[in-house]
C-alpha cells in the first residue's frame, strides 16, 4: 500500500476514535475516495463503542424499523464484532465509513436520533437500499453512500438473518449452526 | 526421513490406507500438503461457512493454482480440500456402494470399459469400509447389490419432506429409499451422534466420518504412523532399477527434503496424483512416471448435476438438517445403459433460499423485509440429480507450462467436456424430477444450471492391460513395481454414485496387498521389496 499524507492522517484520526470523514478535505476527509481506500486507510483500530452504537442504530431501521430487543441487538453486535476481527481490517473500515457517513448526514451522532428521524434520514438518502441504479444521484458523499448501499446494507442484512434473531423471524429456534434435536427434522414444526 | 511405506495425501484413501498398514505393524509416513485443521476451531469454520465462505480454503491460495479449458469449465474451488482429512473434511458423507452393473458397463452394455474387479471381489472390503467409517443405512433399496453384513448403524429416519415425496414417487412407480451415509445416527467409534447442526460441510460435532478425526489419529496411536502436515510432494525420484527411491517434498521454507521408503502410495486425489506423476519426469520416462500407456491424466470424469425445484403452497420446513435422507437409484440401474445414462435422484431436505438470501435479495427494509422473509421462506422442494459421465480420453489433467504454484511446480490444467450421453441423461432426469414435483402440486417448477459434484474421477485408471491402464487390479502402477496409486483416480468408470466408500474399500484392499508384500506370512523380518 502506498504511504501518503492522507492515509497517515486518516489512520491517526481512526486511532484517536475520530470520524475520518469529518476531517476537512485538506486533511484527507473529503474527495472521491473509494470505499476500498477508506477501508484500508482506516486500519485495524477496533470500532469504538459510539461507532458500534451508530451502526446498530442504522441496523435497527434497516432490519426492523424499530428499536431492537436485547436479543436482536446482541445477535447483531456479535456478528459485527466477529466481522471486525477478521484481521484484514476490511470490515472495520467499511463499518467506520458507514458510521462516518451517517454522522455526517445527521450532523451529529446518528444514534442520538429517534427511530422516526433516523428512518426519515435514511429514506431521504436512500441508504436502506442495496441497489444503485446507473446514474443515480447518491448525495453529498457519493462514494461513501455507494459503499454503504452495496456493501454494508447486504452485509448487515445477511449477518442478521443468519443469526438467532433472523431465524426467529421464521420461528426456528435451532437452525444451521445451532445444533439441536435430531428427531426434529422428521415432522412439521410445532 | 524414512519409512516402509511413504504415502502422499491424508484424505479418504491415504488415511484409510495408513491405518490399515499401521495396524499391521508397518511403519508409514504420510505427507500431507495442507494443514491439520484444529477441531477446536470448527465453530469459527461453521460461522465462515454460514457466511458462504470456504473455511477449507488452501493457504497460500496459489498452492491450488490450476487452469481450465475445453467446452465446460470444471472448477476445483470448493470441490476439494487440502489438509489432514482431505476431502472428507467437507464431504456430504454419502456412502453408497457401487452397483454390480457399474463394474461391467462394457460386457453388459457395450459401452466404456469393465473394471478388472467385480462387485463380489470388493464386497467384503465394502463391508469393512462401512464399519470403519460408520455407515448408517437400512437395506430398503430394491436395486442394491447383495450385502454380506448389515449396515453398522441404523438409518437416519426419513424427513418431513421425504414423506411428501414418497407417495408422489409411489404413484409414478418410482422407488424412494434411504440414503446410506457415513454419519453417526448413534454414537460410534468414539465419535458423537449427529445433532442436526445443518452445516455438514463443516461438521462441528465430529458425527460425520472424517479421517482426520478417526483413521489418522488411530493410525498415529499405533506408534507406526507419522503424519507430516504442510509438506507438499514435488516429484518422485527413481532409482537406477526404475523403482521410486524417494518423494521429494518441501514445507513452507521451500527447502527440498526427501522421504525414502520401500513402497510409495499416491493418495492425493485424481488431479494431484496425475499431476505428481506428470511432474516426475526422467530420461527414462519423459512423459511422466508410470505413464507408459500415455494415459496418466486421461479419462478425467465427474458427476454432472442439476437441481429441479418447485414451490409448495404449504410450509415444508427446510434447513433443519444438513444432509439428505432419501434417494432413488432406480434410474441408475433399471435401464439399458447403452443408450440411457444412469442418474441418481437425491430428495433434498433443504431447497430454496435460506432467510439471509431472501432478505438480501429482497431490496426491502424494516417491517416489509421481515414480512417478505416470513412469506417466502420454506416453500421450496427440490430434487438433485447426479448423472454418470462416461470416460472420454479427451477429458484430461495435464500440466500447464505457463502457470506455476507457490513451489514453482507446473499447475494442473483441466480439459473437460460433456457428451451427448450425459446431456440426454440430465434431460431425462429433469423430466422425471419435474413429473414428481408436478405430482406434488408444486408450481414454478424449474431446474438450476449445470453443476458438478466434488468428485474427481479417472486419471490413472486400473486395468489388466498396461497398454490401456495405469495401475493393475491391486492399484500398483504397471510401470513401477513399488508405486501404488489409490483414490478415485483409479476408477475405470464413474457410476452415478458418490465415490468415497469405494475409495475406502479399494484402499483397504490395496493395504492388504501391500502388507502381504512387505510381510509375507511367516516372515519375521521385513521382506525385500518385490522386483
Amino acid at each position: 500500500m502506498r504511504f501518503t499524507r492522507r492515509r497517515l492522517l486518516v489512520g491517526v484520526a481512526a486511532a484517536l476514535g475520530l470520524d475520518p470523514l469529518s476531517l476537512p478535505g485538506w486533511l484527507g476527509g473529503r474527495g472521491r475516495v473509494s470505499a476500498v481506500h477508506i477501508a484500508q486507510a482506516a486500519g485495524p483500530a477496533p470500532l469504538a463503542g459510539l461507532e458500534l452504537g451508530d451502526l446498530i442504530a442504522f441496523a435497527e431501521v434497516l432490519l426492523e424499523g424499530r428499536t431492537f430487543s436485547a436479543r436482536e441487538r446482541a445477535a447483531l453486535v456479535d456478528y459485527i464484532e466477529e466481522r471486525a476481527r477478521d484481521g484484514s481490517g476490511y470490515y472495520t473500515g467499511l463499518y467506520r465509513t458507514t458510521v462516518g457517513l451517517l454522522n455526517r448526514l445527521a450532523g451529529g451522532r446518528f444514534s442520538r436520533l429517534d427511530v422516526a428521524k433516523r428512518a426519515a434520514l435514511l429514506m431521504r438518502y436512500h441508504l436502506v437500499s442495496s441497489d444503485v441504479r446507473p446514474g443515480e444521484p447518491l448525495g453529498p458523499l457519493p462514494e461513501q453512500a455507494r459503499a454503504v448501499r452495496t456493501q454494508t446494507v447486504p452485509d448487515l442484512i445477511g449477518g442478521y438473518y443468519r443469526s438467532a434473531a433472523g431465524w426467529a423471524v421464521v420461528e426456528y429456534s435451532t437452525f444451521p449452526g445451532r445444533c439441536g434435536d435430531l428427531a426434529r427434522y422428521t415432522g412439521p414444526e410445532p | 526421513m524414512e519409512a516402509e511405506v511413504g504415502i502422499v495425501g491424508a484424505g479418504a484413501a491415504g488415511g484409510v490406507l495408513a491405518l490399515e498398514l499401521a495396524r499391521r505393524g508397518i511403519r508409514v509416513v504420510v505427507l500431507e500438503s495442507g494443514p491439520r485443521h484444529d477441531f477446536a476451531r470448527r465453530g469459527e469454520y461453521v460461522r465462515r461457512y454460514l457466511r458462504h465462505e470456504n473455511p477449507w480454503q488452501t493457504v497460500p491460495r496459489n498452492l491450488d493454482r490450476y487452469t481450465v479449458g475445453g467446452p465446460v469449465a470444471y472448477q476445483l474451488e470448493g470441490r476439494r480440500a487440502r489438509g489432514v482429512g482431505g476431502s472428507t473434511l467437507h464431504w456430504e458423507g454419502y456412502a453408497l456402494r457401487l452397483h454390480e452393473s457399474d463394474f461391467r458397463l462394457h460386457s453388459r452394455y457395450g459401452i466404456a470399459d469393465d473394471w478388472p474387479i467385480s462387485y463380489p471381489d470388493l464386497e467384503k472390503y465394502y463391508a469393512a469400509a462401512e464399519r470403519m467409517l460408520g455407515v448408517a443405512g437400512t437395506a430398503d433399496e430394491p436395486w442394491a447389490s447383495p450385502r454380506s453384513t448389515p449396515f453398522p448403524l441404523p438409518a437416519f429416519p426419513l424427513s418431513y419432506s421425504d414423506k411428501l415425496f414418497a407417495p408422489a414417487c409411489r404413484s409414478l412407480g418410482i422407488g424412494l429409499h434411504h440414503l446410506p451415509q457415513a454419519r453417526n445416527s448413534l454414537p460410534y467409534d468414539g465419535r458423537a451422534q449427529c445433532r442436526a447442526c445443518a452445516t455438514c460441510q463443516v461438521c462441528p460435532t465430529g458425527a460425520k466420518a472424517s479421517v482426520d478425526l478417526a483413521q489418522i489419529p488411530q493410525a498415529e496411536a499405533t506408534g507406526n504412523a507419522q503424519v507430516v502436515a504442510e509438506a507438499t510432494a514435488l516429484r518422485l525420484e527413481l532409482s537406477r532399477s526404475g523403482e521410486v527411491r524417494a518423494v521429494v517434498y518441501a514445507r513452507r521454507d521451500r527447502a527440498e527434503q526427501r522421504l525414502t521408503a520401500r513402497v510409495f502410495v499416491l493418495a492425493g486425489g485424481a488431479v494431484e496424483n496425475a499431476r505428481l506423476l506428470l511432474l516426475s519426469t526422467s530420461r527414462e520416462s519423459p512423459a511422466g512416471l508410470a505413464n507408459g500407456s500415455g494415459l496418466v491424466g486421461k479419462f478425467f470424469t465427474s458427476h454432472p448435476a442439476i437441481d429441479v425445484v418447485g414451490r409448495a403452497r404449504e410450509q415444508v420446513y427446510p434447513y433443519r438438517i444438513g444432509f439428505s435422507t432419501a434417494m432413488s437409484r432406480q434410474f441408475a440401474i433399471e435401464r439399458d445403459r447403452a443408450t440411457e445414462g444412469a442418474f441418481l435422484l437425491e430428495f433434498l431436505n433443504s431447497a430454496g433460499p435460506a432467510p439471509d438470501r431472501i432478505a438480501v435479495a429482497s431490496g426491502l427494509s424494516g417491517e416489509a423485509l421481515r414480512r417478505r422473509v416470513r412469506e417466502e421462506f420454506g416453500h421450496w422442494l427440490g430434487i438433485r440429480v447426479y448423472a454418470e459421465q462416461l470416460p472420454d480420453r479427451v477429458n484430461a489433467i495435464s500440466l500447464n507450462p505457463r502457470v506455476r504454484d507457490s513451489f514453482g511446480s507446473l499447475a494442473p490444467h483441466i480439459h473437460y467436456s460433456l457428451g451427448a450421453y450425459e446431456r440426454r441423461a440430465l434431460d431425462e432426469a429433469k423430466r422425471i424430477s419435474g413429473r414428481i414435483l408436478a405430482t406434488l402440486g408444486l408450481s414454478d417448477i424449474r431446474s438450476t444450471g449445470l453443476s458438478f459434484a466434488a468428485h474427481q474421477i479417472g486419471t490413472h485408471r486400473m486395468g489388466g492391460d498396461p497398454r490401456t491402464s495405469v495401475v493393475d487390479v491391486n492399484l500398483r502402477a504397471h510401470d513401477v513395481s513399488n508405486l501404488y496409486l489409490v483414490g478415485s483416480g483409479c476408477f475405470v468408470t464413474a457410476s452415478a454414485s458418490p465415490p468415497t466408500l469405494t475409495i475406502a474399500a479399494l484402499a483397504i484392499r490395496a493395504a492388504e496387498h501391500i502388507a502381504a508384500r512387505l510381510r509375507p506370512a511367516g516372515a519375521s523380518e521385513p521382506a525385500a521389496p518385490a522386483r
